[in-house]
């Protein structure tokens, strides 16, 4: 399991494994603002401020620079999440635009963080 | 008549096997070569099912927006007199040999004050439409995905539009089919123009914004039918959709607009009225640019001037 924590709210959020930063908040019902969703625009950044993250696919060299590599930023459309990441929006804020996908990831992730409860012996 | 059209767009891509899959199995351009660029970069080439000339889409591996544009004139005759246009605008300009771009002949290259690279050619290798010439079918029995028949034009951003609209004109030979501008006023600035040499609405349109970037190239269908059975092929096939259907105010032209899988925004374009050099200009102001661009929303979306690459 993976949970994104937003920054400063500390909103927390259900991410299943092997879905990007950008498809993660989507599913969970929160929008921002995004461009070409393909990793070629570079409107999508974010900062990550804590967790590792990696590419799912070749992204650009003028999209992300050498630097931008080093210091946090993120292109969420093509970020995978290592493990959880706490991140930080840019000037998009994020915004729930779907309460009921939001309900439902609430549930996903109580499940998930909750203690697995032994099976009783029979 | 010197440019006919905008003969290629060369652009860049970051996975070579996805944007294979975009523009060959999507968009349903035939591939006629594959080879690597002098640099070492893996290229493909790619026509229409009624372009008769070898290629118009060439894709190449490493980044993405424009590498450049190729534009074919009439006449051998045409490329000297568009040198000299050229140099006495001001523009450094080379020699392009035959073979420096495959199946393509002389010419030359110089970049624009958009920061963009043009060529400038006369010849390139004739493979012939997938009907033929002769008594020929109105289209293929086996088109794939969108099936688009051709390269239409392109809409690339720079600092300065009136210059570039000026260096289009004096150079090219092109008019403007519709402008927008702050104002009516005579000391109006220009926000963008669209432009041809002959009667396609537009075949290259140019906005206010960073130099050297694409906003977009297209591809002609025919009507809204078209438009609309290619943007249900763009959701089956999981593109990035950026606008669905709808009108331009600006050309009257029937659009979707799509991302290819590195980002490059793509359009297929219909309609659109007739172009003449003796139209007037349609003139379009900024505070009606929402219905100029999306003639039924009537209002920008946050990606339009935003999104490039």
């Amino acid at each position: 399991m993976t949970t994104i924590i937003v920054q400063p709210s500390g909103t927390e959020i259900h991410v299943e494994p092997g879905d990007t930063v950008l498809s993660g908040l989507q599913k969970a019902g929160y929008a921002y603002t995004v461009g070409c969703r393909r990793g070629g625009c570079g409107i999508c950044k974010i900062d990550v401020l804590d967790g590792e993250f990696s590419y799912c696919r070749p992204v650009a060299e003028t999209v992300i620079t050498d630097e931008e590599r080093a210091d946090g930023t993120c292109l969420s459309c093509r970020a995978v999440p290592g493990d959880d990441l706490t991140i930080q929006m840019r000037d998009a804020s994020l915004r729930l635009v779907n309460p009921l996908l939001g309900q439902l990831n609430e549930k996903a992730r109580k499940r998930a963080k909750a203690p697995s409860t032994p099976p009783e012996e029979q | 008549m010197g440019i006919m059209r905008m003969g290629y767009a060369h652009v860049r891509v970051t996975d070579m096997t996805e944007a294979k899959n975009h523009y060959a199995s999507t968009l349903g351009l035939y591939e006629t070569l594959e080879d690597t660029s002098p640099e070492g970069n893996k290229r493909v080439f790619y026509k229409g099912w009624d372009e008769w000339d070898h290629h118009s889409v060439v894709l190449e591996e490493g980044g993405v927006g424009v590498v450049k544009y190729g534009w074919k004139v009439e006449h051998e005759a045409d490329i000297d007199a568009i040198e000299k246009k050229a140099q006495t605008f001001g523009l450094t300009v080379e020699r392009m040999s035959s073979g420096e771009n495959p199946e393509v002949g002389d010419g030359i290259r110089f970049t624009t004050t958009s920061d963009h690279v043009f060529e400038v050619y006369h010849s390139q290798t004739s493979i012939g439409t997938e009907v033929g010439t002769h008594n020929p079918d109105p289209f293929p029995r086996h088109l794939v995905g969108v099936g688009v028949p051709a390269l239409d034009h392109s809409l690339i951003t720079c600092e300065d539009p009136k210059l570039m609209e000026k260096l289009l004109m004096e150079v090219f030979g092109f008019y403007a089919t519709e402008r927008v501008q702050t104002s009516l006023d005579a000391d109006h600035d220009l926000v963008g123009t669209w432009l041809t040499s002959n009667n396609q609405i537009h075949q290259l349109a140019v906005i206010g914004g960073p130099q050297g970037k694409l906003h977009h190239f297209a591809f002609r269908l025919d009507d809204w039918s078209q438009v609309g059975h290619a943007a249900d092929i763009f959701t089956m096939d999981d593109v990035s959709v950026d606008v669905t259907p709808t009108r331009h105010g600006i050309t009257r032209g029937q659009t979707t607009y799509f991302f290819d899988p590195s980002g490059n925004r793509n359009e297929v374009f219909a309609g659109g009225y007739l172009a003449y050099p003796d139209r007037p200009t349609n003139v379009w102001t900024v505070d009606q640019l929402g219905q100029g661009i999306f003639y039924h929303a009537r209002e920008l979306n946050e990606r339009f001037t935003t999104v490039l690459t």
